[in-house]
């Protein structure tokens, strides 16, 4: 019987959910992971504050970069496990086993990931406006911008974490297969956008850039869903 | 001798004639261009290799769709070794753009230029690819998450191309609707260069394939070795 044909209707859909109760249980669990990781970006905004003590410099122009540079640190940690700890403890087998397609685990990885990424990416920019004084650029925006780069950013980060876990040094080549392939999407698209809000900008003057990145959100999500079979087939 | 063996000679021939000939165009024949001078000569060279990295990237993304659609090795061997000679293309184009912009522009680099920002994203993407085929073990699960990055990666290759005929910026665009400023002799000698670039292409992949088929016959050679203790002579 082919795993599809064991799900029926809404079933697919309680699947995804299982799967993301699942992540989210594994991550909270052991609390040391989020700690560490909310640690990392604390790190990460201090030391840029740190050297920006010593180096004059336009905080309104660096905001942006300083922002995703926080997000892309610790939201890199958060993703390499996702799919390593399936690898590692041999529960792979299991998932793959289930009468579920590989979609759902994408699915339900995903948006266990994208809760946990969106949550550290909102205490990292909280801590950006303690550190650094900075006068509040329209939030609503800011906020808008932040959570469709995240999307984007967490459905290509579970893909190349697919790929990651299955091969040697996985820890560090997470970031050399990503890091290329953020440059010419997100890092273009959001970084841009969002250096923009903090000079003043709206929603609303930055119709074809949010354009840019909803379709970089949309083509990562549908690559996840057509390519994630392929990584998870033994 | 093989078919494969002649052909390969003929392509070698083929490209040994038209690069003599590209050479003799580019430097003697094609007259120097009215503002540029005499480092305007590089730009066939540099055209014919970017041309071909394209070629070869292409040619990846189609060996690792036609690989996760038959799982035949034989794909994931031309997508990596397209993917290699590609790599050295590239460089040689963005070697040569620089030369090119030292004279003409007066600096190697211009970060803010979409088209050279995309085509060195283009250049990392291939990198992490090679990287990737490095730290995985030979077989069909490195087959399998090679192709996956290789189809992700393509991403970039329309978007290196485009790069100059969506924002204009400072690459020149040399495929212009109206012909460009290019002279019939200039036109010419830089056909004579594409060609010469694509025969050589061809040739290096198909040597290449060669080479990685002789590797694999010398692995089941080695495992003949392994099982029975001794090499089997009759």
């Amino acid at each position: 019987m082919k795993p599809e044909a064991a799900l029926k209707g809404g079933s697919k859909i309680s699947a995804t959910k299982a799967i993301f109760i699942k992540e989210l249980k594994i991550e909270f669990r052991n609390k040391q992971m989020i700690n560490s990781m909310l640690i990392l970006a604390l790190m990460v905004l201090a030391s840029f504050r740190f050297i920006f003590s010593f180096i004059d410099f336009s905080e309104t122009e660096l905001a942006a970069p300083i922002l995703w540079v926080t997000f892309f640190f610790s939201g890199m940690f958060a993703l390499a496990p996702i799919y390593q700890r399936e690898v590692e403890q041999g529960t792979k087998e299991c998932l793959t086993l289930a009468p579920i397609s590989a979609s759902t685990i994408f699915f339900g990885k995903f948006f266990s990931s994208f809760l946990v990424i969106m949550g550290l990416n909102l205490f990292s920019m909280v801590l950006f406006f303690v550190f650094f004084s900075q006068p509040f650029p329209d939030m609503i925006s800011l906020i808008t911008i932040i959570v469709l780069g995240t999307i984007g950013f967490v459905a290509l980060g579970n893909l190349i974490s697919a790929i990651s876990a299955n091969i040697s040094q996985s820890q560090v080549m997470l970031p050399v297969l990503l890091i290329p392939i953020l440059l010419f999407t997100v890092v273009m698209t959001s970084v841009e956008a969002t250096y923009q809000i903090f000079d003043g900008q709206t929603l609303a003057d930055l119709a074809d850039g949010i354009k840019l990145i909803l379709a970089f959100d949309i083509i990562f999500v549908a690559s996840g869903y057509l390519l994630i079979d392929y990584l998870m087939e033994e | 001798m093989k078919r494969s063996g002649i052909l390969t000679i003929i392509m070698m021939l083929a490209a040994a004639i038209l690069t003599f000939t590209g050479i003799y165009l580019a430097f003697v024949w094609a007259p120097t261009h009215e503002t540029m001078g005499e480092v305007q000569r590089i730009f066939y060279f540099h055209v014919a290799s970017a041309w071909v990295s394209y070629l070869a990237f292409i040619i990846t993304f189609i060996g690792s769709l036609l690989y996760l659609k038959t799982e035949d090795m034989k794909y994931d061997i031309l997508a990596f070794s397209s993917a290699e000679i590609g790599i050295v293309f590239c460089t040689i184009a963005i070697i040569t753009g620089g030369l090119w912009a030292q004279g003409v522009w007066g600096v190697f680099w211009i970060w803010e230029d979409m088209k050279l920002f995309l085509t060195l994203v283009m250049w990392l993407v291939f990198i992490a690819y090679l990287a990737l085929r490095a730290n995985s073990d030979p077989g069909k699960a490195r087959a399998r998450l090679s192709a996956v990055f290789g189809i992700i990666g393509f991403m970039c290759i329309p978007l290196s191309f485009a790069a100059n005929r969506i924002w204009t910026q400072y690459h020149p665009t040399v495929i212009a609707s109206a012909g460009g400023s290019l002279q019939t002799s200039m036109v010419l000698t830089l056909v004579t260069a594409v060609f010469a670039f694509t025969f050589l292409y061809f040739s290096i992949l198909m040597i290449k394939l060669d080479i990685e088929k002789m590797k694999e016959e010398i692995e089941e050679i080695k495992q003949e070795i392994g099982d029975n203790g001794e090499i089997d002579y009759g």
